[in-house]
């Protein structure tokens, strides 16, 4: 583990256009063999940093350093060590799936004929029809093909399975399961599909407004957040809730509900210590954490 | 396999724990066989459409508490005498699902003897049920 650079590691990056601050003082670092799940709304920053990574945008400020380089004044030569799955399906329209990949396969030294064909078999990928004239599904699973060809150190999803039904999304996650069984790469994934990716996920970062609310391991954010749930008649005082921490306090047609971001025994404790106020105690899903840190109007810390 | 492991994304355990427990419960009411074969982890992984690792981390768990073994190069599969669920387990597992009962009678407005009652019943019915049935 030592010996290997960590994957991505960004120290204090922030991204202006002009007078707007898109990413602001921004660390993370994605570990080797971990699957790193970039969430926020649209306008949060994710696609800021993923150009600033892949050394297409340059930063204000800040250190990126990608597979242990400099992302941006190494990033010819990182570049075949990345694969890109890009948020628009981005090749030439006149070519076709073979051009394309014999195209690919000269420009990486580990270029991988045998399972590039192999997998556009499996996605029934037509090889003879020009890129432009592919279904949706099919141009993102070809750039799927295309960004594994090389078998890259590091696999960077940028919304990858945006407009595609529920079939092509699924085949795409399997074959990304599949990937990751073989061969245990790196994955920074940016997506608004959570329920897809929270079974993937090792990692979590929620943006909002260009800083990151949230940047820990899935399990333990999954085991800190909960739901509660209060019956008209039962339900504490804001004040009270406050005091438990609580981020996303709203009225329901059935009562309060609050959602606390550190529950944990002493949490428990305290609620039972003040009389069964507390109807429900339920865990979340990544979607419902998410849309309790981010649609948070204060923001601040989650 | 007609068995099958579920996962939900709202239980408050981890998926690999799902994992563990889902199998634990196949084996324990003897629809994985001994000796039966399971699914790989890439298979499993790919159906359930989640990270292998988390597949081969309850795999682990269950393969050093004697549930699975892994034959080298064959699979893995159920072991031949796969531990029985110990008096701790079972006392969890119903603590649990008593307080999920008790809950649902409480914001439901019963009482305490109805809710006891309403057990004994469906409990006799279910043994009547499985006298039935010859088990």
């Amino acid at each position: 583990m030592n010996d290997t650079p960590t994957p991505v590691r960004l120290e204090g990056l922030n991204v202006r256009y002009g007078a707007v601050k898109a990413v602001r003082d921004l660390s993370l670092s994605v570990w080797a063999g971990s699957v790193y799940a970039l969430l926020g709304r649209n306008g949060s920053g994710k696609s800021s940093l993923v150009r600033c990574l892949l050394g297409q945008q340059r930063a204000a400020s800040g250190q990126i350093h990608l597979l242990g380089e400099d992302a941006w004044r190494r990033r010819t030569r990182l570049m075949r060590r990345v694969g890109v799955v890009p948020e628009e399906p981005d090749a030439p329209l006149a070519m076709t799936a073979r051009q394309l990949a014999a195209f690919c396969s000269h420009l990486y030294p580990t270029w991988d004929d045998a399972s590039v064909a192999e997998r556009l078999s499996r996605f029934a990928v037509p090889r003879g029809v020009p890129f432009g004239r592919l279904s949706k599904g099919q141009k993102g699973q070809l750039m799927l093909t295309l960004a594994l060809g090389h078998r890259p150190e590091l696999l960077v999803l940028d919304d990858p399975t945006i407009g595609l039904d529920v079939v092509a999304r699924r085949e795409f996650y399997e074959e990304l399961v599949a990937e990751l069984a073989d061969r245990g790469a790196t994955v920074l994934i940016t997506t608004h599909d959570l329920a897809a990716v929270e079974g993937i996920a090792t990692h979590v970062g929620i943006l909002k407004d260009g800083e990151l609310l949230v940047d820990e391991g899935l399990e333990p954010l999954k085991a800190r957040f909960r739901t509660l749930r209060f019956g008209p008649e039962r339900a504490p005082a804001a004040g009270e809730l406050r005091g438990l921490g609580a981020l996303a306090v709203c009225k329901t047609a059935w009562g309060l509900e609050a959602v606390v971001p550190r529950f944990d025994e002493a949490v428990a404790a305290r609620l039972q210590a003040e009389g069964d106020v507390a109807v429900a105690v339920e865990a979340m899903s990544l979607e419902e954490i998410f849309s309790a840190v981010v649609g948070n109007g204060a923001g601040g810390e989650a | 396999m007609s068995a099958v492991v579920h996962i939900d994304p709202k239980d408050a355990a981890p998926i690999w724990r799902q994992i563990e427990d889902g199998v634990r419960r196949l084996v324990a009411s003897g629809a994985l066989a001994p000796g039966a074969p399971v699914p790989s982890v890439r298979e499993l992984a790919r159906e359930l459409r989640i990270n292998p690792a988390t597949v081969a981390k309850g795999y682990q768990r269950l393969v050093d508490a004697g549930v699975l073994l892994v034959r080298r190069g064959e699979g893995t599969f159920v072991a031949d005498n796969p531990p029985p669920t110990t008096a701790t387990e079972r006392r969890e597992e119903l603590a649990a699902a008593a307080r999920r009962f008790a809950a649902l009678a409480a914001t439901l407005g019963a009482a305490r003897s109805e809710t006891v009652n309403s057990i004994e019943k469906a409990w006799d019915e279910f043994a009547a049920a499985r006298k039935g049935r010859g088990q």
